[in-house]
């Protein structure tokens, strides 16, 4: 079912790009990712909003629990009411992610299947492809060689999970709230993310087909670019930045105009 | 000079005891590598390409993280290459060669799929000797999975840098070379003083045996994984296009083509005039070289993809064919095209059968893949199982 709905349909599609797009590998590879971050963007953006959302009442949801702490019911109820209030769905943070998770494994999967390093790994291939499709078993097994790499296997240099580990620190240095009190549980947990995560991503560059390392590479370079086009959505800020306060932003605005005109 | 600025100036927030990463997408992260590491085929229990080599009585079995020697009428292993203290080296598809007239007792030649190194190794006086390592050669820059070819005193084998290398016997030494453009996993032939071999880049090279210089190439539809077999003075290789070519070797082109219903990835095998081969599918055919016409009035089916390349009974009455993905064994008569439902051994959990079936005469023997079995025997005549390596609780 997985491999019918999301990892076929992504296989072709890398290989009709590798078949019109000069027969190579990397530019499919690249491209497929690019173009699944961009599709994924919507829901990203989504995501982020209502984790800057959630951020901006945590304040008041910490006073509430300060308020309700031996009555978890009515804790309950007034966070519900606080959400309600403010325009949040408290699940509307964790549904896009999971409609990403099914396409980003896929699409990792895919890579991983059509450089096929091996007979097994290439004897799989056949019940992917659409067959329906003239040519398309001629283009197997894809061209792997680039420069210095084999798309196939690890980097023999350590260049692209390098690159991979200093992109995905960047990255994740950006998407991480910078907190004033780094000392603060929130601090160090968003500190030991900005080491891990990136570190973890370069051992799988590291050990796995660099044509994987590609996908990591151009999947942080795309979330760089995000970041820099939507910067708004983007930046988990203070209280004051967030939806539960856009009645009182769009006032202010509406108060600042309309003295601007008076003047 | 904006882009920069977004980059490097972020707003700064006021701390809260629960601010920061929500712990909730800390796991799924967490969760998401765990998935996509378990995906990528590399961690856990590898899943090798066996290949196995039976000369007088013993098995010389490349499998996992070893090549090893098994008695072929006990499966009892008599030793393993390398040491259990040096498993590096593994895993091993290259199937093992020997050259009977290299050192004492022969020599037997093998070569790592991740260590990308071949072996000579020197056989001792008697099978359950371990070997002594002669030489070795590591300078290919890809895995190894075909296997080579002895011609006089050279070794020539493809590997996965898309390079040919022919190497001395006697000390490993490389002689020549000769790049192509993709993988080589197929094993070259060699006849008369010229090597035949295919690549995945969809050629099939000729080459001069003592230079390695080209002589003539020949472009199949798709990519051929297969090895030339040489039947009735001409050469037969098929292609995941799915298509046969029978090439004229003087007139140096396709003198006839068959078209099958799917990839064709198993080497054929011949016998009596006939050709046998299998596609991916699971049809088997047999043809008539002499006319080109087909023995039975439509391919066997073994209802399974078919990788390995079949074998044939000693009288030529049966062809045996391994199902990949079930792990059934078939025998099919080759007269009739007629699938012998009374042949063979049913089990619960057969694994699966990637590699070329091979017989001595006497008995089948398979490798089956994820299973604790890592090689069976079978009974030509009946099918009945005799044996397994490890032997089953």
């Amino acid at each position: 079912m997985f491999d019918t709905a999301v990892i076929r349909p992504i296989i072709n599609l890398m290989l009709l790009i590798y078949r019109y797009l000069g027969q190579e590998t990397i530019v499919a590879v690249a491209l497929v990712t690019l173009l699944l971050r961009v599709v994924l963007t919507p829901l990203q953006l989504k995501q982020q909003k209502s984790a800057k959302a959630q951020q901006a009442l945590r304040p008041k949801t910490e006073e509430l629990q300060k308020k309700y702490k031996d009555d978890k019911e009515k804790l309950s109820q007034e966070q519900m009411k606080l959400y309600r209030e403010a325009g949040i769905n408290p699940a509307a943070g964790c549904l896009p992610l999971l409609i990403q998770l099914p396409l980003m494994i896929g699409l990792y999967q895919a890579i991983n299947r059509v450089l096929a390093a091996t007979p097994l790994q290439l004897l799989a291939l056949p019940s992917d492809i659409y067959r329906w499709i003239p040519g398309m078993s001629s283009l197997i097994p894809l061209k792997s060689q680039f420069l210095w790499l084999d798309l196939a296997l690890p980097d023999p240099y350590y260049v692209l999970p390098v690159l991979v580990v200093i992109s995905a620190w960047y990255y994740q240095k950006l998407l991480t709230p910078q907190v004033a009190d780094a000392d603060s549980q929130s601090g160090a947990m968003n500190k030991q993310m900005q080491i891990m995560m990136p570190l973890m991503t370069g051992f799988f560059a590291a050990t796995y087909a660099s044509g994987l390392a590609v996908y990591f590479l151009i999947s942080n370079l795309v979330g760089l670019l995000q970041y820099v086009l939507f910067r708004r959505e983007y930046a988990t800020g203070n209280a004051s930045t967030g939806p539960g306060n856009d009645k009182a932003r769009k006032s202010d605005r509406k108060a600042t105009r309309a003295k601007a005109i008076r003047g | 000079m904006s882009i920069w600025r977004n980059l490097i100036h972020r707003p700064k927030i006021r701390a809260h005891r629960s601010t920061g990463f929500p712990s909730w997408r800390l796991s799924v992260v967490l969760l998401v590598l765990v998935l996509v590491s378990g995906c990528a085929g590399g961690g856990g229990r590898h899943q090798s390409w066996p290949g196995l080599l039976e000369s007088n009585g013993t098995l010389y079995v490349a499998n996992l993280e070893h090549v090893q020697a098994l008695n072929s009428e006990t499966g009892k292993v008599l030793w393993g290459f390398p040491s259990e203290e040096d498993s590096g080296a593994g895993p091993f598809y290259s199937v093992p060669l020997l050259a009977p007239d290299v050192a004492d007792n022969g020599l037997l030649l093998v070569a790592g799929f991740k260590d990308k190194t071949v072996y000579g190794l020197a056989l001792g006086a008697s099978p359950a000797e371990r070997p002594d390592e002669l030489w070795r050669f590591d300078g290919a820059a890809g895995q190894y999975v075909g296997t080579g070819t002895v011609a006089g005193d050279l070794f020539i084998i493809g590997n996965g840098d898309g390079k040919v290398y022919a190497l001395n016997l006697e000390d490993g030494a490389k002689l020549w070379e000769y790049a192509t453009e993709d993988r080589v996993w197929a094993k070259p032939l060699v006849i008369d003083d010229r090597v035949y071999v295919a690549s995945l880049d969809h050629f099939l090279y000729v080459l001069d045996l003592n230079s390695g210089a080209e002589l003539w190439r020949f472009e199949a539809e798709g990519s051929i994984s297969a090895t030339p077999v040489l039947a009735g003075g001409d050469i037969w290789i098929g292609d995941f296009g799915s298509k046969l070519y029978q090439i004229d070797l003087e007139a140096q082109e396709v003198v006839w083509t068959f078209e099958a219903n799917d990839w064709l990835w198993a080497t054929p095998i011949e016998g009596d005039g006939v050709l046998y081969f299998a596609d991916v599918s699971g049809n088997v055919y047999a043809l008539n070289i002499s006319d080109h016409m087909m023995v039975w009035d439509a391919p066997a089916s073994v209802g399974d993809v078919v990788h390995g390349r079949p074998a044939l009974s000693p009288d030529g009455a049966l062809l045996y064919v391994a199902g990949f993905e079930r792990g059934g064994l078939h025998a099919i008569d080759t007269a009739t095209g007629n699938v012998r439902t009374s042949w063979g051994t049913v089990q619960e959990s057969p694994g699966r059968l990637p590699g070329d079936l091979v017989t001595d005469g006497e008995r089948l023997y398979s490798l089956p893949i994820m299973v604790p079995a890592r090689v069976q025997s079978f009974s030509l005549v009946s099918g009945d199982l005799l044996w397994t390596a490890p032997p089953a609780e």
